[in-house]
């Protein structure tokens, strides 16, 4: 796997995705430029990320949680 | 195994705070429920919009009698999502397979319990021992709690995005090799 391959896989596995007009949540624009073989490498990369993450948060949060209540706050 | 239900009243009441402690359980499942779907759909946007319209859907979510009602109308509202993204992209064909088993397991209430402590304090040990920059790149994205773009936080680290990137994979590959070493079983593909 290149370099540019890994830092794809990455980008994708991050819990930041940006919101569309309809405050809809988009697909990272670097998913697109997986093959099959790399998104499923992204999402494990993901899964694995956000245990870790999880597991050191005192709430038991991951990115992926705090990202979604962050968003139910703000439109509180 | 926890039946997640005991959350239900409060989030349909409006508690975000309750909301949390369901995400916090209920997201490793929710995930994996959607392991068959992610060569087609971006399944990190589609799990945030699922939790979002759990919260938005929440109140009007019926028991069944069986555990966990609400992480099962979360599943199926996951993979109605993933459909929707997989036919919008004309991507692959999917294991259908894959989910119903995911979704019996959750009827079954396999639902584990929160993070383990012991699992806590090895990553934290793992964490301590990382190099400067690969350390940084970490603590930048768990600080930004998926709220920030890696570009800006590559920005506060003075890096480039190819760098700030690099130097989180190495942290991933190193804590994972830490992990290993302590004992600790990872998931294959984390490695």
């Amino acid at each position: 796997m290149s370099d540019d391959d890994e830092a794809l896989i990455e980008a994708v596995a991050g819990a930041y995705r940006e919101r569309g007009p309809r405050g809809e949540v988009r697909s990272h624009p670097a998913w697109h430029d997986l093959d099959a073989a790399g998104r499923e490498a992204a999402w494990a990369a993901a899964a694995g990320s956000r245990a870790m993450e999880a597991a050191l948060d005192p709430q038991g949060l991951s990115s992926t949680a705090r990202a979604v209540l962050a968003r139910i706050r703000r439109a509180g | 195994m926890a039946d997640l239900d005991v959350h239900h009243p409060a989030i349909a009441a409006g508690d975000a705070h309750a909301f949390g402690r369901w995400v916090a359980a209920a997201e490793p499942e929710l995930r994996v429920s959607l392991r068959s779907f992610a060569a087609v759909a971006d399944c990190e946007a589609v799990l945030q919009e699922a939790l979002l319209r759990v919260w938005q859907t929440a109140p009007r979510v019926e028991p069944d009698g069986r555990p966990n009602a609400l992480l099962r109308f979360a599943v199926r509202v996951s993979r109605n999502l993933a459909l929707s993204e997989a036919r919008r992209f004309r991507t692959a064909a999917l294991d259908e397979g894959a989910f119903e088993r995911a979704l019996d397991d959750v009827a079954a209430g396999d639902v584990p319990e929160g993070p383990d402590p012991l699992l806590r304090r090895a990553i934290e040990a793992c964490r301590d021992e990382l190099p400067e920059k690969p350390a940084a790149a970490l603590a930048q994205r768990m600080g930004a709690g998926g709220a920030e773009p890696d570009e800006l936080l590559a920005e506060r680290l003075g890096m480039r995005l190819n760098t700030f990137l690099q130097n989180f994979t190495r942290a991933r590959k190193l804590l994972a090799a830490c992990l290993e070493g302590r004992g600790v079983a990872l998931a294959a593909e984390w490695r």
